[in-house]
């Protein structure tokens, strides 16, 4: 006989356990101008991905966010790459070296493999309110047209709601996985999100593949 | 708890909403029977689609999308706008039938709202049942037995689909076409009651009695005198003047207990039971009257 009280306490606490390590994957990203984004740790050395129109205008910087109200430690950035048609860009931290406790890469799921119905959760800024996070489903899976040579590219959409501050900020699976990068490319009523899958083709694309990708022993 | 377990059962719950999308989601049809937005429909039999009346704007040729991409033609089987529930008939079987939950929705029960709007594949959102309610009159000009209330996203062109439980067995049929466009449920075994009338009858037939009543304990003596177990009867507390009630010898006071042959024991059996082929037909009602059991005749009318 499951005990209900206890289930209901133990997925809650899931959840909190479920932020709490994507949390020290998350960034503020702020360029000065118009507001902050979010971004996240995707690769060892400071590389963090966020959307491009967080990042357009300006020179971004990133800090972290370490439980308190406000943000502590800052990293200028460069822009190392940028796909404005899918709303992607990658940053990369200056002064961060590769084992940089601070940035913590985040653990990337196989977006390939997901269904609709999974639990999806996202982490940003919604609205200036840092770290905050939001839970909903996966509500389909599809693929919207795109200029340039991509020509189509995959999407998630959720329940999930999201508001300015939550872009480019992780959306993650039940485990804690990131399976996409939540966006703005395209209007309506459901959060958009890029899945992992196309987000890692462009980090691979302009980095190639990573050495230290699967150096995990820093991490604990 | 330690941190694993708690994954794993944040991961269980995940998997297990994803398979009840799954299973819900291949029983769940695109319906185009109107112009701009296309809907859901629901295959409640092999070659049978639940769906919202407000979505289809004609009655034949109407083009059903099936969960693996293929389409067959759906002639409309009947209607009952004051439900906001259609029925139409396939030419060739769809390829899973839902299943309905074997019991009623309770407020802050899980649910997943289905739609099939495109042939992208299958859209979801979650939510809880925040209320269940009715009777409600309806805009448009019928009168809801009950309904549910879910705080799940409708997303456009959900109307007509399943509202589903975790274990993806149907609660309920989605639709904006009955309170200015928000978004209610009408639950599955009243839908299911529903799709029955029109798939045999066109049209779905309300009988009028005419009376109000309560439900009443019925004593153990009063129970042996009727000769079976039955807990609960109707009580009359009023009878409408030149109604069917009235001209079938009906009187406050005495309690309904049973309608053509099947026991009365609340007023949702009551209206349940004064649907289909009972309507114009006479009846026997049989009641308590002194205690005593007593079958009369009466005619049921159609409510307007």
């Amino acid at each position: 006989m499951i005990d209900l009280n206890d289930l209901s306490a133990t997925v809650a606490d899931a959840f909190a356990t479920v932020f709490e390590r994507a949390r020290r994957s998350l960034v503020v990203v702020q360029n000065g101008r118009d507001g902050a984004g979010a971004g996240v740790v995707w690769r060892p050395g400071g590389i963090v991905v966020t959307n491009y129109h967080v990042v357009a205008r300006g020179r971004a910087r990133i800090s972290l966010v370490d439980g308190r109200e406000y943000p502590t430690r800052e990293y200028p950035t460069r822009l190392i790459a940028q796909a404005p048609e899918i709303d992607l860009a990658i940053l990369q931290a200056e002064a961060a070296d590769p084992f940089d406790p601070d940035l913590l890469v985040a653990p990337i799921a196989d977006s390939r493999a997901l269904r609709v119905g999974q639990i999806a959760l996202a982490i940003g800024h919604p609205w200036g309110q840092l770290a905050a996070v939001a839970a909903g489903i996966v509500s389909s899976l599809g693929s919207v047209p795109v200029h340039g040579r991509r020509g189509q590219v995959d999407i998630i959409r959720t329940d999930v709601g999201l508001a300015p501050g939550n872009s480019g900020g992780p959306l993650m699976n039940a485990s804690g996985g990131v399976i996409g990068i939540n966006t703005m490319i395209v209007g309506g009523d459901l959060g958009v999100a890029i899945p992992s899958h196309v987000v890692n083709a462009f980090v691979v694309e302009t980095l190639g593949e990573s050495a230290l990708q699967d150096v995990r022993a820093y991490k604990v | 708890m330690s941190q694993s377990n708690g994954n794993n059962i944040l991961t269980a719950l995940s998997e297990s909403m994803a398979a009840a999308v799954e299973k819900a989601g291949a029983a769940t049809v695109l319906v185009s029977g109107r112009r701009r937005m296309p809907a859901s429909g629901i295959a409640y039999a092999a070659d049978l689609i639940l769906t919202a009346d407000h979505v289809l704007e004609r009655d034949d040729d109407i083009p059903v999308g099936l969960p693996d991409g293929s389409q067959v033609s759906g002639k409309l089987a009947g209607r009952d706008p004051g439900s906001d529930l259609a029925v139409l008939r396939l030419a060739g079987p769809a390829a899973a039938v839902a299943e309905a939950a074997p019991q009623e929705a309770r407020i802050g029960q899980l649910v997943l709202a289905l739609g099939r709007p495109s042939q992208d594949g299958i859209q979801a959102s979650l939510g809880v049942i925040s209320a269940v309610g009715g009777p409600v009159r309806t805009g448009r000009g019928g009168l809801l037995e009950r309904y549910l209330r879910t705080d799940a996203i409708p997303y456009p062109g959900f109307s007509g689909g399943p509202l589903v439980d975790t274990a993806g067995r149907v609660v309920g049929v989605n639709t904006s076409g009955l309170a200015r466009g928000a978004s209610l449920a009408i639950p599955a075994g009243l839908a299911w009651q529903v799709a029955a009338n029109l798939a045999q009858y066109g049209s779905v037939k309300r009988g009028y009695l005419g009376v109000r009543s309560q439900p009443v304990a019925i004593q153990a003596a009063q129970q042996k005198a009727l000769g079976r177990e039955q807990a609960a009867g109707l009580l009359l507390v009023g009878v409408e003047d030149g109604s069917p009630a009235e001209a079938g010898g009906l009187l406050v006071g005495d309690i309904v207990v049973g309608l053509a042959g099947q026991a009365v024991g609340d007023p949702d059996e009551l209206l349940a039971r004064l649907t289909g082929s009972v309507v114009g037909q006479p009846a026997p009602v049989e009641i308590l009257r002194g205690g005593q059991p007593r079958t009369l005749t009466v005619t049921i009318g159609e409510r307007k």
